[in-house]
């Protein structure tokens, strides 16, 4: 299964991740037409900050999306059976339908990855873009500090953490 | 391999796919005294507030038993078990023989002592059978009474609410949700609770039902006050069914005793959810954790042990999740210790918009929190009251709506960088 890594090391924090996934999850995409969506859509992955000392005398950034767990806590807390690991490729898929924005999920994951959308009381995280080859997170990185590799093959050099 | 499993809900359905996943070849026959195949007891409230189809209990597939190469047999109670010929009777008669045995009998709901059995209009809220009788009171129904202020009750009452019946809640503590959150959450859930228009009613007990022909009309407390209502919920917590291996020599405190592979002291014998005492993390106490979660995960552990496989259950965090009147809640742990010299406590609260937030920390690590309003990146902090994390470096920042997966990286934590990588 292919993962998204962050390369800290090259990530600005432009936050150019989390508008392009925002815009990808809307009815439109397109950016100025998704704005006005009766559903202003969220992105599922976000750019946290790694504060090294507490004084923010050095820091550096993280973008961070669902990890896609092999054993998957958010699978197991889900009440409606909505997070199911697809067992082909692996990933770790939500399904709309079912949640009951109960937040289960949300109490287990260890990297805060489920994002909870008020507006229409669901939970959502990172799909990998289906409609696209590459996740538009990746796409859209400027200093190519995102990456999307297969997760046996991740080299230390790729992902600097 | 025969392997039988009694019960069909959350620890029950975990066994089943945790050993179909390395295990294709064993027998398994499941065992259930409901008539339903598989539904998610969690769900049944948001069925009684007419917020979900009874189609969407189903949390798996129609076909899920069959894929599974599952022999699911509903309506049968399992009344016997002979653990030297390793043989389980029916309440029918049918038998059954296994070379493994998995005890997932689940809890049922207390019944308070004075409240006589066969009125029309007193329930309780546990199986879906319990919940379709609900919905046909709540057709003629005008007022409901629950009894109970635990999570049962409030999901309970803010359902009746929901299909429109003037709701109150009877509690016997000072509070609601006493066992879950402290006293400042529980204010905050208690106004909320009253700008929905549910009347909490604590310190209080019923001491009296009123009845005519067999149906309710109204209850009475032990302060005096009469409340007329056609329906009344009993929701005083729950008991571990365990009366199968009462004549049977399996250990048992007020669970069944279970080791870290939740193997009980039968060694073809194990237990997961409900009826089963694992440790727990915090408490640091064998305990019933009867939530969802602690079943899946033991239901898990259980079908992985059974077929050989070796793997030891971490142990139990108590956790709930609820949404109440709009307000997300979690809590994690011990959220008001009775000892409280020997606990640190850090509170952050905003009651005007309803936050609420606190840490309970011994010896700086993370023992019990309470999330009210500001639940993002809640599993954050589970991760590290199941790593047992020493916490001091960044105790400060705890409370903080930021803390997240990043500050553990940012604190050096190497083992959430081994994470990150691998999962």
């Amino acid at each position: 299964m292919k993962q998204i890594f962050c390369h800290i090391e090259k990530c600005l924090g432009c936050k150019s991740c989390e508008l392009a996934c925002a815009v990808e999850h809307s009815l439109s995409k397109q950016l100025v037409a998704a704005m006005r969506e009766p559903v202003v859509p969220k992105q599922r992955i976000r750019v946290e900050l790694i504060d090294e000392h507490g004084t923010l005398s050095r820091y550096r950034t993280l973008a961070l999306q669902c990890r896609h767990c092999g054993n998957a806590l958010c699978v197991q807390a889900c009440i409606s059976g909505g997070i199911r690991k697809d067992e082909d490729s692996g990933e770790v898929r939500i399904n709309p339908e079912k949640c009951v924005g109960c937040w289960s999920c949300v109490m287990v994951c260890p990297f805060g990855a489920l994002v909870r959308h008020e507006g229409i009381h669901r939970a959502m995280k990172c799909d990998h873009c289906p409609d696209r080859e590459t996740p538009a997170c990746v796409d859209a990185c400027p200093t190519k500090a995102l990456v999307y590799l297969e997760k046996d093959g991740v080299r230390t050099r790729d992902v600097v953490l | 391999m025969n392997i039988l499993i009694i019960g069909n809900s959350a620890a029950g359905t975990a066994a089943v796919e945790a050993i179909r996943t390395r295990d294709r070849q064993s027998s398994i026959v499941q065992l259930t005294d409901e008539l339903h195949p598989l539904y998610s007891r969690c769900l049944l409230s948001y069925y009684l507030a007419g917020t979900i189809s009874r189609e969407r209990l189903q949390y798996r597939e129609m076909d899920f038993h069959e894929r599974m190469r599952v022999q699911l047999h509903t309506g049968k109670r399992a009344v016997e078990l002979d653990t030297n010929r390793q043989h389980v009777v029916c309440d029918d008669g049918s038998d059954y023989l296994f070379d493994k045995l998995l005890i997932a009998t689940g809890s049922s709901a207390k019944l308070p002592g004075n409240i006589p059995a066969g009125i029309q209009g007193v329930c309780v809220l546990r199986t879906l059978d319990d919940v379709e009788t609900i919905r046909e009171h709540v057709r003629y129904a005008r007022c409901a009474v629950v009894l109970g202020g635990g999570l049962i009750g409030m999901k309970a009452a803010c359902a009746l609410r929901e299909c429109g019946l003037e709701t109150k809640v009877v509690v016997r503590s000072k509070r609601v949700l006493s066992q879950m959150i402290d006293d400042g959450a529980s204010q905050i859930i208690g106004r909320r609770l009253l700008e929905n228009r549910i009347e909490v009613l604590t310190e209080t007990d019923i001491s009296e039902i009123r009845s005519q022909d067999h149906r309710l009309v109204g209850v009475e407390t032990d302060q005096g006050q009469v409340i007329p209502c056609e329906l009344l919920i009993l929701a005083k917590g729950v008991h571990p069914n365990t009366e199968l291996i009462q004549d049977t020599d399996i250990r048992k405190r007020q669970g069944i005793e279970t080791d870290p592979y939740m193997q009980t002291s039968h060694e073809n014998i194990f237990a997961a959810g409900d009826v089963a005492e694992a440790f727990d993390i915090t408490t640091e106490e064998h305990a019933i954790n009867a939530l969802w979660t602690c079943a899946v995960q033991q239901g898990r552990i259980a079908g992985l042990n059974i077929i050989g496989e070796q793997e030891a259950y971490d142990g139990a965090v108590g956790m709930n999740s609820l949404d109440i009147c709009n307000s997300p809640l979690i809590s994690y742990g011990i959220t008001s210790p009775k000892d409280g010299s020997r606990y640190q406590m850090l509170v952050y609260e905003q009651p005007a918009n309803n936050v609420y937030k606190k840490i309970v920390l011994k010896d700086h690590r993370i023992k019990g929190i309470i999330l009210l309003g500001r639940i993002d990146n809640a599993g954050v902090l589970l991760s590290l009251i199941q790593r047992k994390a020493d916490v001091s470096a960044f105790e400060h920042e705890l409370l903080d709506d930021r803390f997240n997966f990043a500050k553990l990286v940012g604190y050096g934590d190497a083992s959430v960088l081994e994470q990150y990588r691998q999962w």
